[in-house]
């Protein structure tokens, strides 16, 4: 198993502002992390420097005012909503970041690796077509299916697991029936969206799948999803290719979200992803970082377990120091997973409409 | 006065470097000591110890514990309890129980300990240090933190070979310092090295036989852009030198990476000691014919093909078709490994060079010079040699911890990341000066690495983290040029 991190120094850079949730120390102890464990020196990874995203793939997914309004606000400085604001030199930024994406891509498209992950910033998936929000500029995901779609794979998954609803990925492919997207996300939560009724309009009706999770949600109902919803409709759907967004701020430390996910658990989560992807798509499977803002306590173990279960590492020592489990019993709701089956219930229900799986189990 | 020695496989070279360059090469049979008669009293000493520390690797019968911490994070099966994270926090606590048991369960001849990010808190390799003194004896022991730099898998690789390494190390240094007090080692890198710090950390002194070559040949040739070819008694090296410098690779050994960082070399295993029987062999039985040996060796073929060198008469009881074979071969080998580099020049050392090196530049086309003393190039590159060295710095002004090369030193008080630069080049300064740098060597101090970041914990910014490599890089001693 060979596996890609996309990477480039300049995805330290960006930064709305110093004291912003999306800030440079955001992945600076990831690094120490991988530094630290030799990933780079492993032969199972290998390294992969991205080039910014041209504008022929940035155009198949935004909006030609909205290019032109990202580019024209880099010059000087600008601003989308009261957290995503546009620092000079941002378009710059964001191409890159796409471009890592697009890397991710390419290399499991060619075969170079078997699966790849971009540790990119800023991240993508709330950013629509025609405008960004979230902390988010350009669809790192949304421009990278379409290079993927480019490169003859027609069909393609997307796992969104980041805390938040990726309502800006979800917006793109809405009615796209060669895009199937699924997202596992906190509700009631920002931004708002990622209802089980959201299914997806004209020929991608059917085509969008909502998992929205309470606050206090842990590994069990991450793992119940997968079983119950994600892996059945995978086999049904036959995607060509499965890209994640790998949120990170599921994790039981992080400052901003409520859900209660471990290292372990994303490792796990993970390593299904990428069996499920040998299954059904030859093991092409490409994930792209999202959110996460546990810099500290968080990132640098789930960060460590998703690259060690995309390349088949022992996930046997993936885990937080001891001295977290006071805050992780803190996290649980351990009346989460019984919403999470109901849910998981009604969502099977709408579900059966468009898909034998759940017809089958009905 | 500068002088260089060079323990290698056959002889030790020495080189004293004043106005003159007095080279000699003494038999290893003869003992250390008389390779040390030929040493000055005053000026400088520089020891390579290339060969005997190889020896010690290739061969050790050395049964090495590990005692591994590896903590959260990557797997690795017998690891001990305890952890320390990223920032250097002691979050998990070792269990001096446990170590014990480990410790009299499984004896061994000498004791390796490395725990993860113990280079941002040697807390925990300290105190697993400290239980295992009763144990093993002190040059038995080798620790990770003095490393200085993260990666976790290639810093246990190296502390391994490292305990394997300290003891002979140590006796090394006794012997010289029977006869000399003050002595630099020579390491792999091309710098030196004080004593105490090659104690600390052997592996800086692995394989530092190409370095002394690569620098020696550019000291005595002046060529900028070559392949420096040195033909020994047991190797024949091959060495590229670009503007001047050697090109530098951190080495693998069994199979494992490791933090070992010295110049990319390869190598032949052909030299002018290599037996001969049916056909050239790639093995040393003892010295040529043509030198007392017992067998004929690459020498006693030149001799059969008309050269005169040692007693030459000694070697021709050879069959002159299979002497001419294996001068033929060897050539055509070399000749081979030599254009892959597709160098514009070749600069020939060691003792075989003005026999062999004529032959391959009329092999390879490729113009080929043969520097004075070039016999004892690697001799007289551990001479011209100067102290280098490199601080790895890591600064965090929310833990008001500082560390540097694995040791923790009081942090320092600074505005902007210009003013840590700024520190951390007069830091460098100071310990080069303490480590006998020469003043005139520390003109040029090299930012390798720079990168600083705010802590921002409740939407402020109170704490900053920075990572700083500076280097005074390895060279010859702006003294000699």
């Amino acid at each position: 198993m060979t596996t890609g991190i996309v990477y480039h120094p300049a995805y330290l850079s960006h930064e709305q502002h110093p004291a912003h949730p999306e800030r440079k120390e955001r992945l600076s102890y990831t690094l120490d992390q991988l530094e630290e464990e030799g990933i780079w020196d492993d032969p199972r990874i290998i390294r992969i420097t991205p080039a910014p995203a041209n504008e022929a793939d940035i155009s198949a997914v935004h909006s030609e005012e909205y290019i032109t309004f990202l580019r024209t606000m880099s010059r000087t400085g600008g601003y989308i909503d009261f957290d995503t604001n546009i620092p000079p030199g941002l378009y710059d930024s964001a191409r890159l970041a796409a471009g890592g994406a697009i890397a991710a891509a390419d290399a499991v498209s060619n075969g170079s690796v078997e699966n790849a992950f971009a540790l990119v910033r800023p991240p993508g998936h709330h950013a629509r077509s025609g405008m960004g929000a979230g902390f988010c500029y350009l669809n790192n995901m949304a421009i990278m299916v379409r290079r993927i779609q480019k490169n003859g794979y027609k069909k393609v998954m997307i796992l969104d697991w980041d805390a938040h609803h990726g309502d800006g990925t979800q917006d793109i492919f809405y009615n796209d029936a060669s895009v199937f997207f699924s997202s596992i996300h906190q509700s009631p939560f920002y931004p708002g969206s990622g209802y089980i009724s959201e299914t997806g309009y004209g020929e991608g009706e059917g085509y969008t799948v909502n998992m929205p999770v309470p606050a206090g949600t842990t590994d069990v109902s991450y793992r119940y999803l997968f079983t119950k919803v994600i892996e059945p409709l995978a086999h049904e759907f036959r995607p060509d290719f499965i890209a994640v967004s790998a949120g990170q701020d599921n994790h039981f430390t992080d400052p901003l979200t409520g859900l209660a996910l471990t290292a372990r658990g994303y490792a796990e989560m993970m390593q299904r992803a990428v069996r499920l992807s040998g299954d059904i798509c030859e093991g092409r499977l490409v994930a792209v970082l999202e959110g996460g803002y546990s810099v500290e306590a968080g990132l640098p173990y789930t960060n460590l377990g998703v690259i060690a279960a995309m390349a088949g590492m022992d996930l046997t020592g993936i885990r937080e120091p001891g001295a977290y489990e006071t805050l992780l019993s803190g996290a649980v709701d351990p009346s989460a997973h019984l919403q999470v089956i109901e849910t998981t219930r009604d969502l099977s229900a709408i579900l059966a409409q468009y898909w034998r799986c759940f017809r089958d189990l009905a | 006065m500068l002088t260089g020695m060079d323990i290698g496989g056959t002889n030790t070279d020495v080189a004293c470097i004043s106005d003159d360059i007095f080279c000699v090469k003494v038999p290893n049979e003869l003992g250390f000591a008389a390779a040390l008669e030929h040493v000055p009293a005053k000026g400088r000493l520089a020891v390579s110890t290339s060969q005997p520390l190889n020896r010690v690797i290739a061969g050790s019968p050395l049964k090495v514990q590990s005692i591994i911490i590896p903590g959260p994070g990557l797997y690795y099966p017998g690891g001990v309890s305890g952890a320390i994270n990223h920032r250097g926090d002691l979050v998990e606590a070792v269990d001096p129980e446990e170590v014990r048991r480990i410790l009299e369960h499984n004896p061994a001849d000498v004791l390796s300990i490395s725990a993860k990010f113990s280079v941002r808190n040697p807390g925990i390799e300290e105190a697993i240090a400290e239980i295992a003194r009763e144990y093993y004896p002190v040059e038995k022991i080798a620790v990770s933190h003095v490393l200085g730099r993260l990666n976790f898998p290639a810093r246990i690789a190296t502390t391994e070979l490292n305990a394997c390494m300290k003891e002979t190390v140590l006796g090394i240094s006794g012997m010289i310092r029977e006869h000399i007090a003050d002595f630099y080692y020579f390491k792999g890198d091309g710098g030196l090295v004080a004593p105490g710090l090659a104690h600390q950390n052997p592996g800086l002194l692995y394989n530092s036989s190409s370095a002394a070559v690569a620098l020696g040949a550019y000291y005595l040739s002046r060529e900028k852009d070559c392949l420096v070819i040195d033909i020994g008694g047991t190797t024949t090296d091959q060495v590229l030198l670009r503007d001047g410098k050697p090109v530098m690779e951190r080495i693998r050994i069994n199979d494992r990476n490791t933090l070992i960082e010295s110049v990319a070399a390869q190598s032949l295993p052909y030299g002018g000691d290599s037996y001969i029987g049916e056909r050239l062999e790639p093995t040393r039985i003892g010295n040529a014919l043509a030198f007392g040996g017992a067998e004929p060796t690459l020498t006693d073929a030149l001799n059969c093909c008309g050269h005169s060198i040692g007693d030459s008469a000694r070697s021709l009881v050879m069959d002159p078709d299979i002497a001419y074979e294996a001068v033929r071969y060897y050539v055509s080998l070399l000749s081979d490994a030599v254009l892959s580099y597709k160098p514009k020049k070749i600069v020939g050392t060691g003792y075989l060079a003005r026999w062999l090196i004529p032959l391959l530049s009329r092999k390879t086309g490729v113009p080929a010079s043969l520097p004075e003393h070039g016999e004892s190039a690697n001799a007289v590159g551990v001479a011209v040699s100067r102290v280098s060295m490199t601080l790895w710095g890591h600064f965090d002004t929310g833990r008001r911890r500082a560390v540097i090369n694995g040791e923790l030193v009081p942090l320092p008080a600074w505005n902007d990341d210009d003013d840590l630069i700024a520190a951390c080049r007069e830091k460098v300064r100071e310990m080069a000066l303490r480590a006998g740098a020469d003043p005139e060597d520390l003109k040029e101090i090299c930012l390798v690495y720079f990168n600083s970041y705010d802590v921002v914990r409740q939407g402020y910014r109170n704490e900053t983290i920075a990572d700083v490599v500076m280097q005074v890089a390895p060279g010859i001693t702006a003294g000699v040029l």
